[in-house]
């Protein structure tokens, strides 16, 4: 081959994974998902805390590299918000199809007093059965609201309801490798939920 | 093949260009910021609920803190003097909240008297606190800014600003010895940050995602 024909080989062959690169790495990258929710950027792990798992054991928030991970803060006898978010994320299983197989939900009690691993299981399974919910102490549960951004507060409540609990009602998406990457608004819609967590399923 | 290269190989060096001399830039999403119910210095409480959508700069102090404390709140006062001239549009406001890690001395009394004395305007700059250990997972745990009581009842503890934006996400960390170069680097940041909030509607908003999948940090 002639000095020049390899030339000429040498820049067709960049120009095709130029052409590829551009297509299939620089043009996604470009267009970025219009995730529902706040994203973030870094890598921050999620906490190996033992919790007590709903229904019985204990279960870690670490178990479940592998699947993306729906976390969300909230108490069997809160009234109205969490029966609202647990439908919307059944709606958005649903919605996923198959791809739910890659999903799983955890529900984190704020109401460690009420709240135990029995009530809890039965709680979360009536919205999905695949659903798992989580509680501790309440040092514990204070601990890793905390940490990942929830704030609760005990408000006097009717007779009927007994105490009820203000708390903050995002969504955490955690990816498969345990890193903490969206937070979910509580106006979000299932359909919004199930395309944000699609794209951590991928 | 090479005509239909030709848009790929503009959006290619546009990305350079982009990547290269950062028109736009953007402060990193950092981590989540903590919840937290915290007393105030009237006795209210202030959650972190309190402060959703609003661009907060939390500091981390303690009213006896005395001549240690002095760089840290100069800046603060410096920045808060300089709120005004910073646009993060109309839907945001820009707070400033000092936490105090020594509940035992800080009750809503004394808060209000050092806020008083340090300059802060009430109507931007809240002094609050909880109990030990909520404040301790908060700052510590949460924030990570590190303090720790001494046998003679004072604190060692490292000046630290933390930036969080309206979500609730941690946008700027500064832990260091606070100096005179971190009011204008405070002042440059909340800059950033209030032009993207002003831009994260409509397609303006993908040219900062854009900035942040490039990493266009200042």
């Amino acid at each position: 081959m002639s000095a020049l024909a390899r030339r000429i080989a040498i820049i067709l062959a960049v120009a095709v994974i130029g052409v590829l690169a551009g297509r299939f790495v620089i043009l996604p990258r470009l267009l970025p998902h219009p995730f529902s929710g706040a994203v973030i950027t870094t890598e921050e792990k999620v906490p190996p805390t033992e919790l007590l798992a709903g229904g019985g054991g204990t279960l870690r928030l670490t178990d479940f590299e592998g699947k993306v991970l729906v976390v969300y803060f909230g108490y069997t006898f809160c009234p109205d918000v969490c029966p609202a978010i647990l439908s919307k994320l059944a709606d958005a299983l649903d919605i996923l199809g198959d791809k739910a197989d890659d999903v799983q939900v955890v529900m984190i009690s704020v109401d460690p007093d009420r709240d135990t691993p029995e009530i809890l299981g039965e709680y979360v399974t009536h919205f999905h059965p695949d659903f798992l919910a989580a509680t501790s102490d309440v040092a514990t549960v204070n601990r890793i609201a905390t940490i990942f951004g929830v704030y609760y507060e005990l408000q006097e409540g009717t007779e009927s309801t007994g105490y009820i609990i203000d708390h903050t009602a995002t969504v955490m998406l955690i990816d498969k490798k345990g890193n903490l990457k969206v937070v979910l608004p509580f106006e979000g819609t299932a359909e919004q939920m199930a395309a944000d967590i699609a794209y951590f399923v991928g | 093949m090479f005509r239909s290269a030709i848009p790929i190989a503009a959006i290619f060096l546009f990305t350079l260009w982009f990547i290269t001399f950062q028109p736009i830039q953007v402060l990193p999403r950092i981590r989540l910021a903590p919840g937290f119910l915290l007393t105030d210095q009237t006795g209210a409480s202030l959650s972190s609920e309190d402060v959703r959508g609003d661009i907060v700069l939390y500091s981390f102090a303690y009213s006896e803190c005395g001549p240690e404390c002095d760089d840290m709140i100069n800046t603060l006062r410096e920045v808060q003097n300089a709120v005004d001239g910073i646009d993060v549009g109309d839907d945001a406001e820009i707070r400033f909240v000092t936490i105090s890690f020594d509940p035992a001395t800080d009750s809503p009394e004394v808060l209000e008297t050092y806020a008083a004395e340090v300059g802060a305007d009430p109507d931007l700059w809240t002094f609050a606190t909880a109990d030990e250990v909520h404040v301790s997972n908060v700052v510590k745990a949460g924030f990570n800014a590190w303090y720790e009581q001494k046998e003679d009842g004072s604190f060692a503890f490292d000046p630290a600003f933390v930036l969080v934006d309206g979500w609730g996400v941690i946008r700027g960390e500064y832990f260091y010895r606070t100096n005179a170069s971190d009011t204008e680097k405070l002042r440059h940041h909340l800059e950033i940050l209030g032009e993207e909030i002003r831009n994260s509607h409509g397609a303006a908003s993908l040219a900062y995602e854009a900035a942040h999948l490039f990493l266009c940090y200042p």
